[in-house]
């Protein structure tokens, strides 16, 4: 456990010397999407006030996604690519699959503080504009965004020890690209009934319980998944994807 | 007393990825290094050195054999190995986003030393490895032999018991090599065992009590340098600079005590002949006469106790490897 966390430690050390670095790849795409669909849209009437509220836990989730995923996906790839630095890391005092989940731990705390800084951001930017209606859980607040970051992170490590490090560039077109825009950000899952039994296939995709789970937390006025449904998404995809990422992680650094 | 590093029957055979065939890296490599023993790993690239340094760290997993560190099966108790082995890799794979001293504190984290001694061995570190003065340096601007130094600090952060270096000279200048030669006799003198792997002859030779020479997997030959160098046939190595009319080689192969005639390349157009041959003590006189008698026309004769060199190239061939 020791080990666990003097990782973790040095972990959230490089990371707060790069913080302007991840604060900025963090909070660019949300602020970009506020001022368009946010501001823009709505003053002109392409879009309704209320998207305002829809859109704002989404965005969290999106940012949380990304956070998680680059969190494991960048130091993954350095590891994974030519230097062996993950080494000494495998050559620590600690499980192989220990390794493998400190880091999702890491990616979970960057994604995490990326999503709650997020939300304020946004707020601000939306000052005094009509149709948003924000109001906070926080006692449903933390733990769910907790668990985002973990699932995030965890999707992350799956992805980042599946892939070859020259296709990375790859998975944010093919797959983190397709995920956000069916991931439940801009429109809650609820209204997907318009798309009959076909909706359940958004339910295998992770971002889907982030961003009710965002909705649940901070607009509950929204329509949102209910408790037990999002903790069983939440679970039943962090168990997988922990596992999935462990597994490959170890298969690729233990040869 | 007991090995502090035994290897028992070890293979390891990497699956071929889609079509390559598979590759039987190791074929069954059995050794033991004793508490405070220097032993080497001689052998060619591709050898199995390196896949066998790997398993003994636990980075590697054998397909079949055993092997104990201080007693412990790496395989069943890894973690407990880990603490008692210390790695100096092939590739310097130092953590680029800290400093020269962060690096070793960090890794006495890792291990769980407390705050006061994972200090103050850092400082006494950065201070035996001449690094003092690039403690707050990032390890990529260092110099490789600087690199190079910081690792062996950083393996020695958690008190080791078995230090294993891979290759730990490669890429190095003279200088830079002969310090760290300096630094490795030194930490065999205070008690640690240490294996390492290396093709360089004249580092092994120095360096090694022990060596056993690796190639295609499996161990030719093991003992120390002075008992390979004379396990060589004939025991002796007589070089031969001349110029003759017709090959000598032919009528040199039938002289008694004449094991074995091997061309040299010629140092330039003008240099005549060089033989190389692997004699018994005494044979000398009748190689000479034989030479002689052929009207060969002798520019240099040496005679010489075998190296290491000859004892490895007769064991692993001449033929080029990748």
């Amino acid at each position: 456990m020791s080990t666990f966390l003097a990782l973790l430690r040095r972990d959230l050390l490089v990371a707060r010397r790069a913080a302007a670095f991840y604060l900025v790849s963090a909070l660019t795409q949300p602020i970009l999407v506020v001022l368009v669909f946010g501001n823009i849209l709505p003053r002109i009437g392409l879009v309704a006030d209320q998207f305002r509220t829809v859109m704002l836990p989404g965005l969290m989730s999106i940012t949380m996604l990304m956070a998680g995923v680059q969190g494991v996906l960048m130091p993954l790839m350095t590891d994974l690519a030519g230097t062996r630095e993950v080494d000494e890391r495998l050559l620590a005092p600690i499980g192989v699959r220990g390794v493998a989940l400190q880091r999702v731990v890491s990616g979970a705390i960057q994604a995490s503080v990326a999503g709650l800084l997020a939300g304020p951001t946004m707020m601000l930017l939306m000052h005094g504009v009509n149709g948003l209606s924000i109001h906070p859980r926080w006692v449903l607040l933390m733990p769910l965004v907790a668990l985002s970051g973990l699932l995030s992170a965890a999707f992350g490590l799956t992805l980042g020890s599946n892939v070859q490090p020259r296709f990375a560039g790859l998975l944010f077109a093919v797959v983190l690209g397709p995920m956000m825009l069916f991931g439940c950000a801009y429109y809650p899952f609820a209204s997907l009934g318009v798309l009959g039994p076909l909706r359940f296939a958004f339910l295998l995709n992770p971002l889907v319980f982030i961003s009710e789970a965002m909705r649940a937390a901070v607009t509950p006025g929204v329509a949102h998944m209910g408790t037990a449904l999002l903790v069983a998404g939440f679970l039943l995809h962090l168990v997988l994807f922990a596992w999935l990422g462990s597994r490959s992680f170890e298969k690729r650094t233990i040869l | 007393m007991s090995a502090s590093v035994s290897v028992q029957d070890l293979t390891k055979t990497y699956p071929g990825a889609r079509k390559a065939p598979a590759v039987e890296a190791v074929r069954g490599v059995s050794f033991e290094v004793a508490p405070g023993e220097f032993f080497g790993l001689l052998g060619p690239n591709g050898a199995g050195k390196s896949t066998t340094l790997g398993c003994i760290t636990t980075l590697v997993k054998p397909t079949g054999g055993r092997i104990l560190v201080d007693g412990l099966d790496v395989v069943r108790q890894p973690i407990a190995a880990k603490r008692r082995i210390a790695v100096v890799p092939q590739v310097r794979n130092l953590d680029r986003d800290l400093t020269a001293r962060e690096v070793l504190v960090y890794h006495g984290r890792y291990f769980g030393l407390p705050a006061a001694e994972r200090e103050q061995r850092a400082d006494r570190l950065l201070q035996r490895m001449q690094l003092q003065d690039k403690a707050a340096a990032k390890p990529l601007t260092l110099s490789g032999g600087l690199q190079q130094r910081l690792l062996i600090a950083r393996a020695l952060m958690h008190d080791p018991k078995v230090l294993l270096l891979d290759e730990p000279t490669i890429g190095l200048d003279p200088q830079a090599r002969r310090l760290l030669w300096e630094t490795l006799s030194d930490l065999h003198q205070q008690g640690l065992t240490l294996i390492m792997t290396t093709h360089y002859m004249e580092e092994a030779d120095r360096l090694c009590q022990r060596l056993a020479i690796i190639d295609h997997g499996v161990i030719l030959r093991e003992g120390t340098p002075a008992a390979l160098k004379q396990g060589l046939p004939g025991g002796q190595v007589l070089d031969l600079w001349l110029r003759s009319a017709q090959p000598l080689s032919p009528h040199l192969q039938q002289v008694p005590g004449v094991l074995r005639v091997e061309p040299l390349p010629a140092d330039g157009p003008d240099e005549g002949e060089r033989l190389r041959l692997f004699v018994d003590d005494g044979a000398l006189a009748r190689v000479l006469d034989v030479a002689r008698q052929q009207g060969a026309d002798l520019k240099h004769v040496s005679l010489q106790p075998p190296s290491l060199e000859d004892v490895y190239l007769q064991l692993t061939g001449r033929e080029l490897r990748d």
